[in-house]
């Protein structure tokens, strides 16, 4: 009786340790600048918000939207096809390239920082969505690789080698059989993929400069550095950039976990 | 179409990237890492000086603070107290209290909303929990009396590390927790029965059995946690932006605060050149041990 008194306990406090960090920022968000840090008594009001898009905050989430979208999309054409070639084909220099994608997950992306402002800066692609789109790809691919190569290997060979056999042309067998059956594995890819170029923060700080261009992590830290006595409207503007990660994790969050464990638990 | 052509066409896209985007930064750094080139003398370029940027950087006193933020603090400190915590609450959340409650869904839905959180959110909102005036931690701290004056945890050397590592353990031991819980639940059953009717207690399964049938996914988790952390640059420069002074600086920060602030683009490559090769080594230890292991197939 003591042991699961202790043990419940213990739960409660990390649960609490877990969810409230998040939940003080939606919490807060709708607290008057006033109140904000009173434990006794809160007005609650949508100010903050409304606040925060009249100083224009909407552009950023657009901006952050649309490159993160497509970049998404790229990456998954890029990775699918990519694993498809690894899981089902044999070719020369396979290992020595399979491996060189791999250990794209241990490169340190501060490094591309210089030669590719260089880069952008003679292709005239600094502060330009293009460039980034092409970054956050970048970053992504390997771990994306890993993922579906690892769905891919749960796929029995015999469904595309036996449209193979049938004279189906090899294009349409990765549109028609591969791309359908492997949608689990391209929701849980697409889902790591988007949190990880929401969050970046590192390549839009160095290939953005002009304002109306900036994405949302950093144009919120901006915020966050001229406004630190404005909590209301941080608050407000971490709840916004909270919102679209929250809302993809929590209805997959039993097909994401699965998904992104699944490579790690097989014995 | 010959399979050939069909197998080049595929891999286009990714050969795209793996070329401009890891080949070419990798090489450029190479080279330049044996110049002088200076931010603010972009034009004239750098000149051939052999290994001297390498030889600077092993003989000045902040690469060594550097290095060892890096590989101690940031990385062994940081994803050692992911690993242990993220083991410790799978058990917890697959204890029979926590199954007998029903509290093991709502335990396993709750670390979405961790992970869920951007890193850039994460950073901002725990500033606000650990700041000095208005933050949670000290108002409490303060109230009852364990402390008299509240703590500046992000500016006060003795807090500042340790500070770092529980907003990253907050906002990255959702993935680690769930990973070993989906190991933990696939261990055997018959497995458990087994050592329960030769009369193993508890602690004794949980050490002899569990531990030992989780341990490829512990690798993994120690290794990709490696990689994220050790190379990391958001964290630290929003958390801390590598102070008090340069007393969080780590490697990532190092190489743009020489590039882009001091301007020694030179120098600030050879520090990458050494970080790359750095991962490179784990690297080859994650392809071997892991890779290899888990997609054998395609070997």
């Amino acid at each position: 009786m003591i042991y699961e008194i202790v043990v419940l306990l213990t739960a409660l406090i990390l649960f609490i340790g877990i969810i409230y960090p998040t939940l003080w920022v939606f919490i807060a968000s709708f607290k008057s600048e006033e109140t904000i840090f009173s434990n006794e008594y809160a007005t609650y009001t949508f100010d903050n918000y409304i606040e925060l898009f009249e100083s224009g905050f909407g552009v950023f989430i657009y901006n952050s939207f649309y490159i993160c979208l497509i970049s998404v999309i790229i990456t998954i054409f890029a990775s699918v096809t990519a694993a498809y070639v690894f899981s089902r084909k044999k070719f020369k220099f396979k290992i020595i390239y399979f491996g060189s994608i791999m250990l794209g997950q241990t490169f340190p992306w501060i490094i591309l920082v210089t030669p590719m402002f260089i880069l952008f800066a003679k292709l005239g692609f600094l502060n330009n969505h293009i460039s980034m789109i092409f970054c956050y790809v970048a970053v992504s691919l390997p771990f994306s690789v890993y993922l579906l190569v690892g769905y891919l290997e749960s796929v029995p060979r015999e469904l595309d080698e036996a449209a193979l056999m049938d004279g189906c042309p090899p294009f349409q067998i990765i549109w028609k059989i591969i791309f359908p059956i492997m949608i689990p594995g391209i929701i849980v890819t697409a889902a790591y993929s988007f949190l990880l170029m929401w969050s970046e923060y590192l390549f839009a700080l160095a290939f953005l400069t002009k304002t109306k261009l900036k994405t949302m992590p950093l144009e919120l830290y901006a915020f966050f550095g001229e406004h630190t006595t404005e909590w209301g409207q941080v608050m407000a503007a971490s709840a916004v950039t909270t919102i679209p990660t929250l809302l993809l994790f929590l209805p997959l969050q039993k097909l994401i976990s699965e998904g992104l464990t699944a490579g790690s638990v097989k014995s | 179409m010959k399979d050939n052509k069909f197998v080049f066409f595929l891999l286009i896209p990714s050969f795209f990237f793996i070329v401009f985007f890891y080949l070419y930064p990798t090489l450029y750094n190479l080279f330049n890492s044996f110049t002088d080139l200076n931010l603010f003398k972009l034009r004239k370029g750098g000149n051939w000086i052999g290994f001297e940027n390498y030889i600077d950087l092993f003989v000045d006193p902040e690469f060594i603070r550097v290095f060892f933020n890096t590989t101690i603090w940031l990385t062994l400190v940081g994803v050692a107290v992911r690993i242990i915590l993220g083991l410790l609450l799978a058990f917890l959340i697959n204890s029979e209290t926590l199954k007998k409650y029903k509290l093991t869904g709502l335990f396993q839905v709750s670390l979405i909303i961790p992970w869920a959180t951007p890193s850039i959110v994460a950073v901002v909102v725990w500033r606000m929990i650990l700041d000095p005036q208005v933050g949670f931690v000290n108002q409490t701290l303060v109230k009852y009396g364990i402390i008299t004056e509240p703590i500046a945890f992000l500016s006060n050397t003795s807090f500042v590390w340790p500070s770092i590592i529980t907003i990253i353990t907050w906002n990255t031991l959702p993935l680690v927790t769930l990973t070993f819980l989906a190991s933990l639940k696939s261990v055997p059953a018959e497995l458990l029965d087994a050592a329960t009717v030769d009369g193993a207690n508890k602690l004794q399964r949980a050490f002899y059995v569990i531990l030992p049938h989780m341990i490829p996914s512990i690798i993994v988790m120690i290794l990709m946690s490696t990689f994220w952390t050790f190379n990391n640059f958001a964290y630290v420069w929003l958390a801390t932006g590598a102070g008090p002074g340069t007393f969080t600086n780590v490697m990532a920060t190092e190489v743009y605060l020489k590039a882009f602030v001091d301007g020694r683009m030179g120098y600030s490559s050879a520090l990458g050149i050494v970080m790359a090769s750095i991962m490179t080594v784990f690297g080859i230890i994650y392809l071997r041990m892991i890779v290899k292991r888990n997609l054998k197939e395609i070997f």
